[in-house]
């Protein structure tokens, strides 16, 4: 036998115990991993969806709304700017590209975004490509004819089942201009695989109010500036002309983290606390079975155990239930980290991807370990110091 | 230092305890005692006389207050702990009252457990062994049980092959069947004693039984031989 297979042994005669225990600390590891996988997902998220663009034009207003709502369709949408906007920007020498942008409803909580094909152009500084698993990209239609084309993100049309040349529509009011099918993305893991995408001219046409405008409505325009020099006359300009403000996304998302680091700290506290708990927990469980076994280590000293092999035995024990709980709870930290950022997608829409596996997760099981084998420190010592003769007697 | 041929002695050998107040009781005193290589002792008293006190003593568990034990040429109290704890697991073999089998073990672990603290022999032949003495004591079929398995006759034949486990010359049983009706008391103590003998082993045991008293070289009276001081 080995001084393992004794401790694995000890852990065996009290299998209940030491899976509870197991478990304890399995699901506190799961809850740090998932904790911070969800938070560098989110940021990640965030920053993911904001910089393409240097610049963001919309209406006056709230900043974050409009970046909220323009780049990750969450929030209410602001008010709109006029069409006129986009061809003053589009005609800017100091732009490189502008896209209009104009949200409406949603089909099935799925966001309509309808711009042009500049949105889904590839360019060496888009951080994403679009590319489509099936169909093209809906046609530039004239505003007089709109065709009522529409691609669908990835998601949308792996959650609702939509295929090509499907129609659909949201609410009876729009069954006269109903949608159809003619391309679905495939996945870009940001806010672009929930929605549904479709021409300036459809959006237009669907739209009521929009029918009767002269100078059609958008909700913004995202634009990448041919240097970032122009930037700051661009964002001046645009924010001190009385219709629109120009935001800047990398300034908004600081406001966010900054909103965001306020919750990780309490957060990291709250955390801070449950491995304490469970750090307790193991100590209480190993403290417990070595008060338990006080007999059984007499003998095993009397048969000729040296205290040292005793105080391994305990810590080994303490160390083998941590280093179970922490690769079940780095497993489950996934899980529940991926399962965290479907409920986020879907309630929130900022879609994320929390599953990057990297080597610190070998760290953090290593920190595991070592903490649990301090938890059996106490109890070890304990088991180290047993008196053998006493504990040996009788017990009647 | 060493001594002679006997395999155990005894020299102003005292043990006492702390009773409060910064008093100590003696519980034992025995100016001289020696075991032949090879003999089968039987020791007797009444409860309290301080037989499991002696026994914990010759086997290197419990410190004499004053006083030499000489085991098989070694002054046990001479070595450091670690030292007495491995001289321990090679030369004495311990059989327990309440046998003090351990729980989550298997009768077979239980003796391969003795066979790690003295690592002579390799894995496969430390199993065989163990398996070959459990076999003598009629186990082969329960190897793989747990005491909570076993009958109380069995777990006192796994607690004698433990103590078998590592060849040690000299074994110590306190009151090995105390614990067994009679009949099974009979039958494990003849095959204990049986096994011992054939291996000439310094034997000394703690009993009261007809069987172990039947066959003994000499029967020891704790009341003779240990003259503890009057308490104060």
């Amino acid at each position: 036998m080995t001084i393992f297979a004794v401790a694995l042994t000890y852990l065996r005669g009290r299998l209940v115990a030491s899976s509870f225990t197991a478990f304890s600390v399995a699901l506190g590891v799961a809850l740090v991993i998932s904790t911070f996988l969800l938070i560098r997902g989110i940021k990640d998220g965030f920053i993911e969806g904001t910089t393409d663009y240097n610049l963001i034009v919309g209406a006056k207003g709230s900043p974050t709304q409009l970046v909220l709502n323009v780049v990750f369709r969450i929030d209410v949408a602001p008010p709109n700017i006029l069409h006129t906007i986009y061809e003053q920007l589009q005609a800017d020498t100091r732009v490189d590209l502008a896209v209009p942008v104009a949200l409406g409803d949603a089909y099935q909580g799925f966001r309509y975004v309808s711009t042009t094909a500049d949105y889904f152009k590839n360019v060496p500084w888009r951080r994403k490509t679009f590319t489509f698993a099936e169909g093209r990209l809906f046609r530039n239609d004239a505003v007089e004819h709109p065709a009522y084309e529409a691609v669908l993100g990835a998601q949308v049309a792996r959650q609702i089942g939509l295929n090509r040349g499907d129609q659909f529509y949201q609410g009876e009011e729009m069954a006269e201009y109903p949608l159809t099918v003619v391309g679905i993305l495939r996945p870009t893991h940001g806010p672009d695989d929930r929605a549904i995408f479709f021409s300036l001219a459809s959006f237009w046409g669907m739209n009521e109010v929009a029918r009767q405008m002269t100078v059609k409505p958008l909700t913004a325009v995202l634009v990448r500036p041919k240097r970032l020099s122009d930037l700051p006359s661009l964002h001046r300009e645009f924010n001190v002309a009385p219709e629109t403000q120009a935001v800047l996304p990398s300034s908004v998302l600081l406001n966010i983290f900054n909103l965001l680091s306020l919750a990780e700290e309490v957060l990291k506290m709250i955390l801070g606390i449950v491995a304490l708990v469970v750090f307790l927990y193991l100590f209480v469980a190993m403290y417990s079975a070595t008060l338990e076994r006080k007999r059984e280590v007499a003998t095993m000293r009397a048969i000729g155990a040296r205290r040292g092999i005793i105080l391994l035995i305990v810590l080994l024990e303490s160390a083998t239930i941590a280093l179970i709980g922490g690769a079940v709870g780095i497993a489950g930290g996934y899980g529940l980290a991926y399962l965290g950022a479907q409920i986020v997608a879907a309630r929130g829409g900022l879609a994320m991807n929390p599953l990057v596996f990297t080597p610190l997760q070998f760290v953090v099981l290593a920190g595991v370990v070592v903490l649990g084998t301090l938890a059996g420190l106490i109890p070890a010592i304990l088991a180290y110091r047993t008196e053998v003769a006493e504990n040996l007697a009788p017990l009647s | 230092m060493t001594q002679g041929q006997a395999a155990v002695t005894l020299q102003g050998v005292t043990k006492s305890f702390p009773v409060g107040n910064g008093r100590d009781l003696e519980v034992l005193n025995i100016q001289g005692l020696e075991l032949s290589t090879g003999s089968y002792t039987v020791l007797r008293g009444p409860s309290g006389s301080g037989k499991t006190t002696l026994l914990n003593l010759m086997a290197g568990i419990s410190i004499p207050t004053t006083g030499t034990i000489w085991v098989d040429g070694t002054d046990i109290f001479s070595l450091p702990e670690p030292r007495r704890d491995r001289f321990r697991a090679e030369h004495i073999g311990y059989i327990f009252q309440t046998f003090n089998l351990l729980a989550a073990f298997t009768a077979l672990e239980n003796v391969l457990l003795a066979m790690m603290f003295v690592p002579t022999l390799a894995k496969r032949e430390q199993r065989q062994r163990a398996e070959e003495i459990l076999g003598n004591l009629g186990l082969k079929e329960r190897l793989s049980h747990r005491p909570h398995q076993l009958s109380r006759g069995e777990q006192q034949r796994v607690a004698i092959a433990r103590a078998l486990a590592n060849n040690p010359p000299f074994i110590l049983a306190d009151e090995p069947c105390a614990s067994l009706d009679p009949n099974t008391a009979r039958v494990v103590l003849a095959e204990f004693l049986t096994l011992c003998r054939e291996e000439k082993k310094t034997l000394l045991v703690v009993s009261h039984d007809e069987t172990a008293l039947r066959g003994a070289d000499r029967i020891l009276e704790m009341t003779e031989i240990n003259r503890p001081a009057e308490p104060s």
